[in-house]
């Protein structure tokens, strides 16, 4: 009853179990498992079939049946037959041979048992290609490591350095047998030490990583700046064992930035130093910095003007038309101009040129603008012009009058030269020298005449300067004031040459063309030598630079010419009172010459003659 | 209600691009939320360009900034101002964009394309209608943005 309960259990027993009796293997007692395991047909009594099993396990299994030693095979694969259309799978089986002894000690069969190991084995197996994967990946993080130009370090949570890549070595200079916990602290700047270990430190004791900048000398003795980034690596939570981290050198970067950064200190300082309102603004138009002096001028901080605050500042007649510029300089990125009444803290409104200009560069499109206070130079500009214009009329007036006065005097002067002449046809003198008076009343009745004719004459040509200009022939010109000046030119018996070829035509006003011939031509018959008859050239020519000239010249009296004072185009000078005039001529041609641009210019000898020269426009 | 009365004005980037339907839901939930707290505004939006400018009592709408600035939906939030104002000038909850589809928006309440959106309030100063005025050209570009001059009978 026993036996058979056993033999029950034995039968259903997941794992595998045999006898195979005699030299010839023949099946025992075959469980339900050993059945599968061996194909299904174990009829008892018959040997092993040489299908069931490979053959080396049969050969094994024969060797300890005849030595009598036991053996257990590890993982031994056994194909599983098909079954229902499945491929055979390999599975896995410790299979213990253990030899039958009866009671002689003699064997007489095996024990066979075989127990699945199908799930140990496959995690045995891809425990190994993981291993082997480990391995790749570890052999190529290595390479990773080593030849990214970064130092990587690990540290443990006590501060110890665990591992440090080769870059470090190379960085520092430093033997590969050094000792990293000793040295690295030592390689630090001076200055950074104790913050660096203390940053550390803090990170390991908050189980946090870290970040910071410090400087780290290199083999060549410079310092450089590094930054050194570290994460923990944390088993438990919250209990970090390793921080891992790369240290990675910054120092060119630093270097830039620092310079940036004292560069734009220097600009922000010298845009605070002008007493000018200076800003910038941002590629979308809004104000991001007013200088020091806006917050003087305006009385308002940076913040309480605001990013468009500005244009509140602009006189309330002008806000809408800024604005609006504004918005449509920042769409087109034209610059931005104008003068505007800018209001102070004061309440006063000032006159400001405000100029933007748009810079592009790497770091992105910027607006830079300036108010520049103009309005003292505005007020000054209104007065003058308030005083240019006073002048201006005072001018006009003084015109008028002198050209009513010369006007209203001719008539007394006329009505007083034919009493005269009535006078000396009627009365009779008794004295001698009455014919030498006579004639000094006669002559001084002539030169008030021809003072007044002159006076006229300056007002006249001050009105004709603002003349227009036209082509004028020179020829026709000439040949017209010559037959105004007949009289004149027939009774000195004077030799007049024209010389137009070069330059025939000249663009001038009609009137002061005339007015200049006139009084060149009159005061070289005037000024002649009695010795010999005048002879006079006038050319016409053009300069280097196609400027037009003009050349009047004669073999007169001459004159001392002092070029640096100037004195002969002054108003009634005259150089030789022996000659009636009035002095006005040159100083008419002088005015009509410079006000049009020109200048006049003189060479004379005494006693062999004089040339002018004007310089239409130079 | 004479309490006091603050704008803030910010502009943003979207972190990805907002779809029709949910610049639709913005709106609705804009209009929804603030109808409670008083809070009334405008909120342009174009190819990922976010502005927004929002009117009410600064205790209220400073609170609803930072919350708004931490929204994840957008970054880069640049507050360009914080001021008090007198009055309102966008008393009801409006909003411009580009939709894909602008044929369901015609009826949309308060909605606007942006070149139809009405010239910039002159219930506000100048210097806030440049503001409103750089920040619509800002989003939309300078084509589409301003079409109106901004008004000229604030003095």
């Amino acid at each position: 009853m026993r036996d058979q309960e056993l033999q029950r259990i034995l039968r259903h027993m997941p794992a595998g179990i045999a006898t195979l009796l005699g030299p010839e293997l023949r099946y025992g007692f075959v469980n339900e498992a050993m059945q599968a395991l061996l194909g299904g047909n174990t009829p008892e009594g018959q040997p092993l079939a040489d299908a069931s099993l490979p053959a080396d396990l049969r050969e094994v299994m024969q060797k300890v049946y005849d030595s009598g030693s036991p053996f257990v095979a590890k993982a031994y694969g056994l194909p599983l037959p098909a079954s229902n259309d499945e491929p055979p799978t390999p599975r896995y089986f410790d299979i213990a041979l253990e030899p039958l002894q009866d009671d002689a000690d003699q064997v007489h069969g095996l024990l066979l048992f075989a127990v699945d190991v199908t799930g140990q084995e496959e995690a045995r197996q891809r425990a190994h290609e993981l291993a082997l994967e480990t391995r790749r990946l570890d052999a190529r993080l290595r390479v990773l490591t080593e030849t990214a130009p970064q130092i990587t370090f690990t540290v443990d949570a006590a501060g110890k350095y665990e591992y440090v890549s080769p870059q470090w070595y190379y960085f520092t200079g430093q033997p590969p047998t050094a000792d990293l916990d000793a040295i690295w602290p030592l390689l630090v700047h001076p200055e950074d030490r104790l913050r660096v270990l203390y940053q550390m430190e803090a990170a390991r004791k908050a189980g946090i990583g870290w970040s910071h900048e410090y400087r780290l000398r290199r083999h060549d003795g410079q310092y450089r700046w590094l930054l050194s980034r570290a994460v923990p690596e944390l088993h438990a939570p919250d209990q970090a064992a390793y921080w891992h981290g790369a240290v990675t050198e910054v120092h060119d970067q630093r270097e830039l930035a620092d310079a940036l950064r004292r560069g734009e200190a220097e600009l922000r300082f010298l845009a605070d130093s002008i007493p000018q309102l200076i800003w910038t603004a941002t590629a979308e138009g809004f104000i991001d910095y007013y200088n020091q002096h806006t917050a003087e001028y305006t009385g308002m901080a940076a913040d309480e003007l605001g990013p468009t605050g500005w244009v509140s500042l602009i006189h309330s007649s002008e806000q809408t038309s800024a604005a609006r510029r504004w918005v449509q300089c920042v769409a087109t990125g034209e610059s931005f101009d104008g003068l505007f009444q800018m209001r102070r803290h004061d309440g006063q409104y000032r006159w400001h040129i405000i100029r933007a200009r748009q810079l592009t560069d790497a770091r992105g499109l910027r607006w830079f603008g300036a108010c520049t206070d103009v309005d003292d130079q505005h007020r000054l500009r209104e007065v003058l012009q308030h005083q240019y214009d006073e002048l201006a009329r005072t001018n006009r007036d003084l015109d008028t009058f002198v050209y009513t006065a010369s006007h209203d005097l001719k008539q007394p002067l006329f009505n007083l030269r034919g009493l005269f002449d009535e006078l000396r046809r009627t009365a009779t003198f008794d004295d001698e020298e009455h014919e030498v008076l006579l004639r000094m009343v006669d002559g001084a009745l002539g030169q008030l005449d021809v003072t007044l004719h002159d006076l006229a004459a300056t007002v006249q040509e001050q009105r004709q300067l603002t003349a227009p200009t036209e082509a004028i022939d020179l020829r026709s010109v000439a040949e017209e004031v010559l037959l105004g000046l007949r009289v004149l030119v027939e009774d000195a018996e004077a030799t007049v040459t024209l010389n137009f070829g070069a330059a025939p035509t000249l663009i001038y006003g009609r009137a002061n063309l005339r007015s200049v011939l006139h009084n060149l031509l009159s005061n070289a018959i005037k000024y002649a030598c009695p010795e010999r008859p005048p002879r006079i050239t006038i050319t016409s020519g053009v300069t280097d630079t196609s400027q037009p000239w003009l050349k009047v010249q004669d073999n007169g009296l001459g004159m001392e010419v002092n070029k640096e004072a100037d004195p002969i185009f002054q108003l009634f000078d005259r150089q030789h009172s022996h000659i009636s005039g009035t002095g006005v001529g040159l100083y008419l041609v002088q005015r009509i010459v410079t006000s049009r641009g020109g200048h006049l210019d003189v060479a004379s000898t005494v006693g062999e003659g004089t040339t002018f020269t004007v310089y239409w426009f130079s | 209600m004479f309490s006091r009365m603050n704008h803030i004005a910010y502009m943003s980037r979207a972190v990805r691009p907002l779809s029709d339907e949910e610049l639709q839901e913005l709106l609705a939930q804009c209009r929804r939320d603030n109808a409670r707290n008083n809070v009334t505004g405008i909120l342009f939006y174009s190819h990922g360009n976010i502005a927004q400018l929002i009117e009410g009592d600064p205790a209220i709408i400073r609170p609803l900034f930072e919350k708004i600035a931490l929204d994840g939906r957008h970054s880069n939030v640049v507050k360009l101002t914080d001021k008090p104002i007198e009055s309102r000038s966008f008393p009801d909850w409006s909003m411009a964009f580009h939709p894909i589809d602008p044929e369901g928006f015609s009826t949309l309440t308060g909605f606007f394309l942006p070149h139809q959106m009405p010239a910039t309030p002159d219930t506000l100063s100048i210097a806030d209608a440049l503001l409103v005025d750089l920040v619509r050209q800002a989003v939309f570009g300078a084509n589409d943005a301003v079409t109106e001059p901004v008004s000229t009978d604030n003095q």
